[in-house]
Parts: structure tokens; C-alpha cells; sequence
């Protein structure tokens, strides 16, 4: 999940991305930003925040308590949006998409 | 919450069979048709592999088919035919009464199967995309289905004699559908999904696995076809080199994945995966042997390093890395992001599972050495650790299903 610093809604994106670290994969220990599960995070519609995102592989046992976690946090983050995530499997999450912090928290080369 | 009585379940019957090997230490070594080593064989592997890859299953099918299970009312119904058709047959095979009893027992088993397979098969066929992983999973049921159908035949055939042929021979055509058709294609194909995704690894070779499953498959079907019409000799051996030939492709795939893995540390509960997959190639070899020396404990360790070694191994291990995230999911999937729950590792002991994997080595080691050298004592000492073994097993499983929901502060939840 990129954040340039000229997004208009580049405050709530990194409102969004910190609560979203807080949100743990319960299988590979890591958050799921740090993963790559989170593609990206649309505030264009006022009355909501919109989460694409996906899991590290379908049908994932772990998935709805992801995607439970990101709408309970956003929740509380931003009370006054309706909070919507869609899971999409394009492109498909590969071990690359984890970023170089959560290759070390999960002790990986 | 379906799967969490097949865990349960299968726990108990492990410590069963442990308690039982120790009763009839005296006889492992003996010829395998005896009532008491029937007995034990059914319990090992229905009430012990049979449930808790029932459990694994109904939980891993919807992961590997991408899809919801076709029917959790059917998987229900498999657990209570499966146990109850257990406890009938282990216990008709104990005090060996031929009839109503056997029969009634092999028929819930047959029937547990039969649902089993449906589920699977329709699980498995409504997606789009093909997978060998999937054709496993459906190959595995349809064995498991024959298996079950041929051992009711055969309790059926010990009251009333109707299979023109020798029951001990029917009898190596059912144990091997079962081994090589169930138990190995299931294992074979869950493995390949769930060993990669827990060490980050990955193989390209994936024509490997259809070389597996198509070998695995042929020599199957070639051993069960001649020897319903022939008897079984040596030139069968040659079948089971087929199967070995498709096992050896599935670990080589198993091997590539690991070498080509990001996570470098190695869990100790994937260990149990290595010992498991380590006594399955001794099985192989110990094949020839036993059927070449007329001694009947080399029969006995063929059996024990499947049973004991090969299958234990790895339930034993990949029970850890299942059951507590099923727990998990059920008590705090809603929970996440709200509150601070605890992670599915904080629900069971892992030191538990450091002494599980020691105890099961030395109670391993102990009883291969004390079988081939014939010696009771060592025996009885080494399954004295089995049953430290399956109280350890217990324990733990205990310990992660009667999980009770707690916030990290310490509160209960409601």
C-alpha cells in the first residue's frame, strides 16, 4: 500500500494504514500491511471507506477474521463512514508482496 | 465447529490404542490375524488416522476447493457412524465374535465413508479450475469407500463364507487399498497444499504430483485387479514399486519446496512431518522383506513404521497446526480488531509439543528395537512411552478444544 503525499486524502490514508497494522494475520503473525494484503484504500466517497484487498490464498480458514478486523478497526477509526472491503484475487498475493519489515518479523531471509 | 469432535475423538482412541498395545505387548510380534492385532489395526486406523483426517479434511477441503463444504449436516453424520462403527468392529475384533456385531460396525463404517466421499467429491466439483490437489482429495474418498466396502465383505465373508478366494490374501488387497489408495493419496495431496504454505515455500514442478498421483493410482489398481484372480506373489512386488515410484515423485516435489522455502527456521512441529515421511520410505523397503522372510515381526514393524511411524507422525504434528486456529476462528474471527485476543499459538502448550515430539521419538526407537530383536521387556518399556506419549497428546488437544475465551488483559469475553 503506497501513499504518495500529494493523494488528497493522504491523511486518512496513513490514519488507515496505522490502524490497519493492527490488524495481525492470526497464521503468519505479521500485520497486513506489512504482508501486502491491503492494495489500496479509497476515501473518494465521502459516506464510506472502501478496502481492496486480498488473502494469501482462497478459501484462507483465517479470512473472515481478516477481513472482520479491518472493518472493526476502520470502524472505530472513522465512525462516520460505512466501511466496505472487497477481497480480489487479481493480481494473486505472492511472498513478494511482503515488505522488508515483515520479512523480518517472520524471521524470513 | 463440526471438526472439533473428530479431533476430540481421535485423541481418545489414540490413547486407546496405546493402552491396548501395552495390554498385548507379547503378541506384536506374531502373525497379523489375530484378534487382538485386528483389533488394534482398526483402531489405529479408523478411530485414530481416519477421524482426525476426517477433522483436517472437512476443515481443509473448503481451502483447497476454494469453496464452502457441500454439507457440514453430512460431515456430522460421518463422525457418529465413524465412531460408533469403530467401537463395534474394534470391539468384535477384540473378543472376536463373527457376526451381527462386525457386520453392523463395518457397515456405519462404510457408511461414514459414503458420506465422506460425497462431500468431498461435491466440494470438490462444483470449481471451475481442475487441481491435483483436489483430484487427491477425491481419489483418497473413492479408496477410502472401496476399502471400507471390501473389509465389510470380508467380516460378511467370516460369518458366511461367499469370496471364492483366500480371506489372508483378501485381506493384504484391503489393508493395501487402504494404505496406498486412502491414506497415502489423502496425505499426498494435503501435504503438497499445507507443507509449502506453512514454510513459504514453493515448487514449479508441479508435473510431479500428476506423475504421483497416476503412478500411485496404476499400481493400486494393478496389485487389486490380479491379486483378486491370482495369488498374491513376489511379481506383485513389482506394483508396489509402481506406488513407491509415485511417492518418490511426491516427496521429490515435497523436497523442492522446502529447498525453494523462505521461512529458514524450521518449526518443530514440521519436523514431525520429516520423521513421518522418513518411516513411510522404510515402510516401502521393509515391504520385500517381509514378504520374502517367513518371521512375522518383519510383517509387524512393515505395519508398525505405517501406523506408528508414517501416520502418527504426522497427525501428531499437523494436529498443532490445524486444531488451534480452527479454536481460534470460532471464538474470536469476530473479535479481531475490536478487542485483544491472544493468537492461535497461545491456545495450546508448545512446550507440551517440544516433550511430544522427544517422548515419540525414544517410545518409536524403543519399540522398533525391542520388536526386531523380539524382546517383551524392551517392548513393554517402549510402550510405557506410548502411553506417556498419547497422555501428553491428550493433554494438549484437551487443552485447545475446552479453550476458554479470554482477552489478553485477562477478561472473559461474553
Amino acid at each position: 500500500m503506497e501513499i504518495k503525499l500529494n493523494d488528497p486524502f493522504a491523511a486518512e490514508l496513513l490514519k488507515a494504514q496505522t490502524a490497519l497494522m493492527q490488524v495481525i494475520d492470526p497464521e503468519l503473525y505479521v500485520n497486513i500491511i506489512d504482508l501486502g494484503l491491503v492494495y489500496g484504500v479509497d476515501f473518494s466517497d465521502a459516506a464510506r471507506v472502501k478496502v481492496t484487498m486480498t488473502l494469501s490464498t482462497p478459501g484462507c480458514p483465517m479470512g473472515e477474521a481478516i477481513t472482520n478486523g479491518v472493518e472493526n478497526i476502520l470502524g472505530v477509526v472513522f465512525p462516520k463512514r460505512e466501511i466496505e472491503v472487497e477481497v480480489v484475487w487479481e493480481p494473486r498475493w505472492n511472498y513478494h508482496m511482503i515488505t522488508d519489515a515483515g520479512k523480518a518479523q517472520m524471521g524470513l531471509e | 465447529m463440526a471438526v472439533l469432535p473428530f479431533y476430540g475423538t481421535g485423541a481418545v482412541f489414540f490413547a486407546v490404542l496405546a493402552v491396548l498395545l501395552f495390554r498385548v505387548a507379547g503378541e506384536l510380534t506374531g502373525h497379523h490375524f489375530n484378534p487382538h492385532l485386528l483389533a488394534l489395526v482398526h483402531t489405529a486406523a479408523l478411530g485414530w488416522g481416519t477421524m482426525v483426517i476426517f477433522g483436517a479434511a472437512y476443515q481443509l477441503l473448503p481451502v483447497i476447493c476454494e469453496r464452502d463444504l457441500y454439507s457440514v449436516p453430512f460431515a456430522v453424520a460421518s463422525y457418529v457412524m465413524l465412531t460408533l462403527g469403530t467401537l463395534l468392529l474394534a470391539w468384535s475384533f477384540w473378543v472376536f465374535e463373527v457376526g451381527a456385531l462386525m457386520i453392523i460396525g463395518g457397515s456405519l463404517v462404510v457408511s461414514a465413508a459414503l458420506l465422506y466421499t460425497i462431500n468431498t467429491s461435491a466440494t470438490a466439483a462444483l470449481h471451475q479450475h481442475s487441481s491435483v490437489q483436489r483430484a487427491f482429495m477425491v481419489s483418497s474418498a473413492l479408496w477410502l469407500l472401496i476399502t471400507t466396502i471390501i473389509g465389510l465383505l470380508l467380516a460378511i465373508n467370516l460369518r458366511v463364507t461367499f469370496i471364492p478366494r483366500n480371506h489372508l490374501d483378501m485381506l493384504k488387497l484391503h489393508a493395501h487399498a487402504g494404505l496406498a489408495g486412502w491414506f497415502l493419496q489423502l496425505i499426498s495431496g494435503v501435504s503438497t497444499k499445507l507443507v509449502p504454505m506453512f514454510l513459504l515455500g514453493k515448487s514449479k514442478r508441479e508435473w510431479l504430483l500428476y506423475v504421483a498421483l497416476i503412478l500411485q493410482n496404476a499400481g493400486l489398481i494393478l496389485f487389486l485387479s490380479d491379486g483378486y484372480f491370482n495369488p498374491v506373489t513376489s511379481k506383485m512386488l513389482t506394483y508396489a514399486g509402481i506406488v513407491a515410484l509415485g511417492t518418490f515423485a511426491w516427496l521429490i516435489y515435497l523436497a523442492d519446496a522446502y529447498r525453494n522455502r523462505l521461512r529458514r527456521k524450521v518449526e518443530l512441529l514440521m519436523k514431525h512431518a520429516a520423521v513421518s515421511f522418513a518411516c513411510l520410505v522404510v515402510g516401502f523397503v521393509l515391504l520385500p522383506v517381509a514378504y520374502f522372510v517367513a518371521d512375522t515381526r518383519w510383517t509387524s514393524l512393515y505395519g508398525t513404521f505405517l501406523f506408528l511411524g508414517w501416520i502418527t507422525a504426522i497427525i501428531l504434528g499437523k494436529t498443532f497446526k490445524t486444531l488451534p486456529f480452527i479454536v481460534w476462528s470460532n471464538h474470536y474471527r469476530h473479535l479481531t480488531g475490536k478487542v485483544n485476543v491472544p493468537l492461535p499459538k497461545q491456545l495450546y502448550s508448545e512446550r507440551l509439543t517440544v516433550y511430544q515430539f522427544y517422548v515419540y521419538l525414544a517410545a518409536f526407537v524403543l519399540l522398533v528395537a525391542g520388536m526386531v530383536t523380539n524382546c517383551t521387556a524392551l517392548i513393554r518399556v517402549a510402550l510405557i512411552a506410548w502411553i506417556i506419549l498419547a497422555a501428553l497428546y491428550v493433554v494438549n488437544v484437551a487443552k485447545t478444544i475446552f479453550h476458554k475465551p479470554m482477552m489478553t488483559d485477562g477478561n472473559k469475553t461474553q
